[in-house]
């Protein structure tokens, strides 16, 4: 590793002509960043440092994303030595993404990784063999490659996984290749060092397995039982989260630590309420009534319009979205709570505190149960209560006509 | 003196203090423990606290203005009701070590009523009510079984209400205690959410059964003169040596002469 941006004289890369510019980010001071469009192809006996060298990535931007990723890993900047040392001793790494049934919206957001453009690196830096969306090839060249990397790089591949998996109907609701794809899933773990389940429908089925589920959707904890799985949950997840996590698995050989979720802790450790920006005002008792109030301009806390902040474990106050632009509550939308399971079943409506609960065909709120059963209650207390006034009333006026008070009488009054 | 030489007593004016006519021997029948009454009405004041406090977190009445620095409304609403649900929960304590340590009226067996002839009270009872006619009613010196069925069923409701609730509660704090105790209700009901709405659902039993339990306890010490609500102060009740109970053979306890303001002999029944 080479510590300035300017090349070796000597490197291969020089040989080869000067670099294309073609996606290249010019940083303030003229270095380089770490984007790696134009870069050459990792050969697969080169280690990641040699290759970064090569590509004339400096010492500096890859000590800045290491020092990035420690920290997103909870692992705190002290422990960046540690990842730049056992990242730039990686030979290549082989990663299988396989997408099942789903809307690539997953994609979508780990190609929006933000600077130091990691999406860059992990695009690049892995051996991305099969990608239906990303790959230039398609069709039966498509799955040969798929083919013979899962045979080549047997037991040492990472598995990405975004989609869930369709069961019923012997899982006809999604082909490829001729193949369900609930097949395709278990070949390709079979052979999977770990396996990424990227997504709220690789975790446990998402909007497809909400009720009634027509086609039986199941995430990959479902059907794959006997390979490390690791969570990253959202609809979509944050990129930066899935590159931390494939960081950590290349730095430490192993999954990270997860909740009983299987959700990463470092990023799933702690509800959105408790780091929201908007915290404070929940405490005063500060709220936005309406999307269009006062209080929503003023950036009061969103509880009354449905947040589910309070039952969500999620990174986004702290990591955020599209490159630290912004996240949902901080843009005036309450929390959907999309990293938490069966989300679309328990968390909607999405504008109201609690779910809807059936009852005589009517969708209706809990507390408009609640508090008629509470006035019925007390209104049939009344009407009770006035009954047996009236039967005392009567009662005693036949007692009254008795012509002699003996022994006591049943009720035991005087009158 | 026996109930036969009760003189009929002059007619009085509604407003003026009437004597009781029964008079004879009375049986002090000692029924709730010290450590059943605390619990019942610190259950009972937390409870209101409870509920109170707890509407006003699921839906904020008001809000504050000004800047959020100057204001903890909410903090100290949840205070409040995290306040008054470890008060409940000491009750809980006291009264599940009371299950094991009371009298017969109080153990765990009595939760469970189900036996042949106490179903046939219940029945007798639930009659009772639809037809405003309480001289059908079996006697019982403690709970009725309807009544401790519901009781009972209050029991089982206030706990789901603390596991629940602790459920959430624990939240704030991921890998605490809260959290890891109770890790298994968000587990088994499906999310958090769900734990929530199964919060919010059961909080509605609790104004349900206030008016319809006081209004009963009133009713009854009303019609029976059973003196119900003064044994939850006092912890007993006198009972008329004839009577006879389902719950309680009254048998060869001595009774005590009500006026003679001799202090009661406790009896516990067996």
């Amino acid at each position: 590793m080479c510590a300035q941006p300017v090349r070796p004289a000597f490197s291969r890369r020089s040989e080869r002509g000067p670099p294309r510019a073609i996606g290249a980010k010019r940083l303030e001071g003229g270095q380089t960043g770490m984007f790696l469009r134009d870069s050459e192809p990792w050969v697969d006996d080169e280690t990641l440092g040699q290759h970064l060298e090569e590509n004339g990535v400096s010492r500096r931007s890859f000590l800045e994303f290491c020092t990035e990723m420690a920290v997103v890993l909870g692992l705190g900047s002290a422990a960046a030595p540690s990842v730049a040392k056992a990242l730039e001793a990686q030979k290549r790494p082989t990663v299988i993404w396989l997408e099942m049934q789903e809307c690539t919206g997953c994609v979508e957001s780990v190609i929006r990784t933000e600077a130091p453009t990691i999406g860059d690196l992990v695009l690049d830096v892995i051996s991305l063999d099969y990608s239906d969306t990303l790959m230039a090839a398609a069709g039966f060249a498509a799955e040969k490659a798929k083919a013979e990397s899962m045979a080549k790089n047997k037991g040492s591949y990472l598995l990405v996984v975004t989609g869930s998996v369709p069961t019923k109907e012997d899982g006809i609701y999604c082909m490829l290749a001729g193949k369900t794809i609930r097949a395709h899933l278990e070949e390709a773990a079979e052979g999977a060092a770990a396996i990424i389940a990227l997504g709220a429908c690789a975790h446990w089925g998402s909007v497809q397995a909400a009720a009634p589920n027509p086609t039986g959707a199941v995430g990959v904890r479902d059907i794959i039982k006997n390979k490390p799985i690791v969570n990253i949950a959202g609809c979509p997840p944050i990129g930066d989260v899935v590159t931390a996590t494939v960081v950590h698995f290349l730095t430490f050989g192993r999954l990270p630590s997860t909740d009983r979720e299987g959700r990463p802790l470092f990023a799933y450790g702690n509800r959105i309420h408790d780091q929201c920006s908007r915290r404070a005002h929940f405490d005063a008792g500060q709220y936005v009534e309406n999307f269009d109030d006062e209080n929503a301009r003023r950036g009061w806390c969103l509880y009354q319009m449905g947040c589910k902040g309070p039952a969500t474990y999620s990174p986004c106050p702290i990591v955020q979205w599209n490159n630290r632009t912004s996240w949902p509550i901080g843009a005036g939308h309450p929390c959907i709570g999309c990293t938490e399971p069966f989300f679309w079943d328990t968390m909607t409506p999405f504008y109201r505190r609690l779910p809807d609960v059936g009852g005589f065909g009517v969708e209706r709120r809990i507390d408009t149960i609640g508090a008629s059963l509470a006035v019925g209650a007390a209104a049939g207390v009344l009407a009770h209560a006035g009954m047996t006034v009236l039967h005392q009333i009567r009662r005693r006026k036949s007692t009254r006509q008795l012509p002699e008070h003996g022994a006591p009488t049943e009720d035991s009054t005087n009158g | 003196m026996t109930t036969d030489q009760v003189k009929p007593l002059a007619r009085l004016p509604w407003f003026q203090v009437r004597l009781p006519r029964a008079r004879g021997d009375f049986t002090w029948i000692y029924l709730w423990g010290a450590p059943l009454r605390v619990s019942h009405w610190v259950a009972a004041l937390s409870l209101v606290a409870l509920f109170g406090t707890g509407i006003f977190i699921s839906q904020p009445l008001w809000v504050t203005s000004g800047e959020a620095s100057s204001h903890f409304l909410m903090g100290r609403f949840r205070f409040a009701h995290f306040l008054a649900g470890t008060f409940l929960v000491m009750a809980g304590i006291i009264r599940v070590y009371w299950l094991f340590a009371g009298n017969e009226f109080e153990r765990w067996p009595a939760l469970w009523p189900f036996t042949r002839r106490n179903i046939r009270a219940m029945f007798l009872m639930l009659k009772s009510y639809a037809t405003i006619d309480p001289k059908i009613q079996p006697h019982f010196v403690g709970h009725n079984p309807l009544a401790q069925v519901a009781y009972s069923s209050i029991y089982v409701g206030t706990t789901i209400m603390i596991c629940t609730g602790f459920a959430m509660y624990g939240q704030s704090n991921p890998g605490g205690f809260f959290y890891t105790a109770f890790a298994w209700v968000p587990a088994i009901l499906g999310g958090l959410q769900n734990v929530r709405v199964v919060h919010h659902l059961f909080s509605w039993l609790y104004p349900i059964f206030f008016s319809i339990h006081i209004y009963l306890v009133i009713r009854s010490d009303y019609l029976e003169r059973g003196g119900v609500v003064s044994s939850m102060f006092t912890g007993g009740t006198y009972v008329s040596s004839h009577d006879e109970f389902e719950d309680c053979d009254l048998g060869d306890h001595p009774s005590v002469p009500w006026h003679t303001g001799e202090h009661p002999t406790w009896v516990k029944p067996q």
